[in-house]
């Protein structure tokens, strides 16, 4: 693709004010800006770090660190790697070139083990731009480059003028719209409109760089409204934003302990030995109180009711944090054919994602969310490429966090027009799904438990099996309720849960594999399974009426036939 | 859209109802429960079955020697324990023997012009439906038994990961290959 170039400037100028940037570096190779020193040396004591994690408690039992810790050894030992890993940074800085010519991305990196990546923009799947805090204030940027395969496939351009990194990101991007344009030649109306729409905007790519210019300035200023209201002219609508309050709402109603607690890890022994020698200090033993029978129950229970709630109330915190962490300044956008997503406190960091690509949208809501009335909202795409999709930052989700019921149904309505998650027409299953459930996993365990009780004539045995029983069935129950499909003409709702709901919504064509199950019993009573196989993974319903089964998978079948679209 | 009719290798038998885009009322789409199932290899079953029974004969025969033995001693509680290990053995032996008896020839499958379909299970009966459409790649599997038996097992790769492979097991290699080049010369697969 022959885009139109200003030959102004040169990206390591750019950032001191020029009017366009040009992405083409021509035959010459390029260094990195110098800041690249910082992530190459923080790059490889994280590496250090995380292969010595495990020596950690070793190293703690071994040398008694109060004494050792003003010791000259240790500080010059501390020294050593300091300027080990300082030197290694800068060396990673001088042996890592790169070039963008000629639609092609070339990498030249690595130490002792050169490598040597050379991506043309079609294979480019996705770029993200992103802000390390200690980027920020100089206005650089790390460039992630995706390809189709493998996680491990991703080139990495360390550090660039973030206005170099928008341009570069558009290219890449125009680039791969036209590819995709001639390829998707067969899309449906809806699709091709959306995608005409995205060539005009191409067309003003020379303004549009301006503007990605003027943003990355703003991004300087640290002024965040202001860069967006830039990027809006760039093509990029932003969809939605999430307040503080927001995201202190996601905090408190989805856990995100683990944010932080994943990586705290290694200093829990040390967190909980402070916490008891604080507590000690206020008077409290949790020694004696365990130990001795001084106290009565009820103060005992008391206490532990006391501390249940600081605990909870801390990791209620703890959940905020990491929520603010990864959501701060959150703001989802669209530009062009993609969705991207923007958050983060430290590290801003930036999904997207191709509105094609997306198989599922998935509305969840935990018995906390139904309470406050809020939405998570998951627009999940293939799952077998690379990471896992539990990741909150894995580029195969995009979440929209805690969104109101009808900015949900908004935002849907946008990724899958005239989709309506919310409705009452669901086809329930049968009940014979509770029964199917109690016979095959709960009658062996109740019958064997309440036996063991009477047997041994501890009926307190027999009253905990019962009571756990109980839930269960009640889950069950619960679970039979919310299951449900429906289908309209272009998609088929899925809504199921337990105590929280969850709403998929799809559309047929992109499925790809059906099963329909049954197992003798089900035959007799005309009931069936039907479960669908998506890139995202598998959607299945079960215990449905057997002709209902049949004909959603008839249907979706034709669907996928006839309409020969491509799911990605 | 025409629907090719490149596909002389196969009998009007084994290519069930054609679908054509034309009708599109409700009744004109083809439906799953009017496949024309075809069983796969009775020598899958055979196969099968003397598996379960030779690794059972050879487990209990490990057992027997090493009861019987006199090079050394044998803690008494797995002397206790033998005749149930060998009785354990035959159970899961016979259970895995009466299975296949009765579960290989459920196995069936069936080919239409854009999908493929396989129907398994004893108590659970299973009928899924890959389009060939969704098929990122073919691969038959032979392992040394099955190829002394002259069998094989296609596996059809899709989108949806490595727990949904489509895989129809114990098919005559010639019928497999057969398969496999229909797949490959699937206007949607080879066009990519």
């Amino acid at each position: 693709m022959a885009s139109p170039e200003v030959d102004t400037a040169k990206p390591s100028e750019s950032s001191a004010g020029s009017q366009t940037v040009k992405v083409d570096t021509g035959e010459d190779w390029r260094r990195l800006s110098p800041i690249a020193i910082a992530y190459f040396t923080l790059r490889s004591i994280k590496n250090m770090a995380q292969g010595a994690i495990y020596a950690v408690p070793a190293i703690a039992v071994t040398a008694n660190i109060n004494d050792s810790i003003q010791s000259p050894i240790t500080l010059l030992s501390i020294a050593a790697l300091v300027i080990i890993f300082f030197s290694s940074g800068v060396v990673s800085f001088f042996m890592y070139r790169f070039r963008v010519n000629n639609q092609h991305v070339e990498i030249h990196s690595g130490v002792f083990s050169r490598s040597y990546t050379n991506l043309p923009f079609w294979r480019i799947q996705n770029v993200k731009i992103e802000l390390p805090f200690y980027y920020r204030p100089f206005g650089f940027a790390l460039v992630v480059l995706d390809t189709a395969g493998s996680a491990g496939e991703e080139a990495k351009i360390v550090a660039v003028p973030l206005a170099y990194a928008h341009a570069l990101r558009k290219q890449v991007l125009a680039e791969h719209q036209e590819h995709g344009h001639q390829e998707n030649g067969y899309q449906e109306n809806g699709h091709q409109e959306r995608e005409t729409s995205a060539h005009v905007n191409d067309s003003g790519h020379v303004n549009n760089r301006a503007h990605a210019n003027n943003s990355s300035q703003a991004c300087v200023d640290g002024d965040q409204s202001e860069r967006y209201s830039e990027t809006n002219e760039d093509g990029e609508t932003i969809l939605n934003r999430r307040s503080i309050t927001d995201i202190v709402i996601h905090g408190i109603t989805n856990n995100r302990v683990w944010i932080f607690l994943g990586a705290a890890a290694p200093f829990y022994d040390n967190a909980f030995g402070y916490l008891s020698e604080w507590l000690a200090e206020k008077g409290l033993q949790l020694n004696q109180l365990v130990g001795e029978q001084t106290i009565a129950w009820w103060q005992f229970g008391l206490y532990a009711f006391v501390m249940l709630m600081m605990a909870m109330a801390v990791v209620a915190l703890i959940s905020i944090g990491g929520a603010l962490f990864t959501f701060y300044d959150y703001t989802l956008s669209r530009q062009h054919d993609r969705y991207i997503r923007r958050s983060g406190l430290l590290n801003k960091q930036e999904v997207s994602m191709r509105a094609s690509r997306i198989q599922v949208i998935s509305a969840k809501q935990d018995w906390l969310d139904r309470i406050l009335k809020r939405v998570n909202l998951y627009f999940e795409q293939n799952a077998s490429i690379g990471h896992s999709t539990k990741e909150l930052m894995s580029p195969n989700r995009l979440i929209v966090p805690s969104v109101t019921e009808d900015e949900a149904d908004e935002l849907s309505q946008e990724v899958m027009p005239q989709s309506k998650i919310r409705r009452s027409d669901y086809q329930s299953i049968s009940k014979r799904f509770i029964l199917h459930w109690v016979i095959a996993a709960l009658a062996i365990p109740f019958v064997v438990g309440t036996g063991i009780g009477i047997y041994t004539e501890h009926l307190d045995i027999t009253a905990g099996v019962t009571l756990v029983s109980a839930i269960l069935l009640g889950i069950i129950t619960l679970r039979w309720w919310r299951w449900g499909v429906v289908s309209d003409d272009k998609y088929i709702y899925v809504r199921r849960g337990r105590i929280g709901i969850d709403y998929l919504c799809f559309e047929p064509y992109k499925v790809q594999q059906v099963v329909v199950k049954q197992s003798v019993f089900m035959k007799r009573r005309k009931l069936a399974t039907v479960q669908f196989v998506l890139a995202s993974g598998a959607i299945s319903v079960p215990f449905l009426p057997e002709e209902y089964a049949n004909k959603l998978a008839n249907n979706v079948l034709f669907e996928v036939e006839s309409k020969r679209k491509s799911w990605m | 859209m025409t629907m090719g009719t490149d596909n002389e290798t196969f009998s009007n038998a084994q290519l069930n109802a054609i679908i054509t885009n034309e009708n599109t009322s409700a009744s004109d789409i083809p439906q799953l429960h009017q496949l024309n199932l075809e069983a796969i290899s009775p020598r899958y079953r055979v196969i099968n079955i003397s598996l379960a029974f030779s690794i059972a004969f050879a487990l209990i025969m490990v057992a027997s020697a090493l009861r019987y033995q006199s090079f050394f001693a044998i803690p008494e509680p797995l002397v206790t324990a033998f005749p149930y290990i060998v009785m354990g053995v035959c159970v899961l032996g016979c259970v895995a023997t009466i299975y296949h008896f009765f579960a290989d020839p459920l196995i069936k499958y069936a080919l239409r012009e854009q999908d493929l379909s396989l129907q398994s299970g004893l108590v659970f009966r299973s009928l899924s439906c890959q389009p060939i459409l969704r098929v990122q790649h073919v691969e038959l599997k032979r392992g040394p038994i099955a190829r002394l038996a002259g069998l094989a097992s296609l596996q059809l790769f899709s989108a949806g990961g490595a727990t949904h492979t489509f895989e129809i097991p114990g098919i005559e290699v010639e019928v497999a290959e057969r398969l496999r080049q229909f797949i490959l010369d699937h206007k949607d697969v080879s066009a990519k």
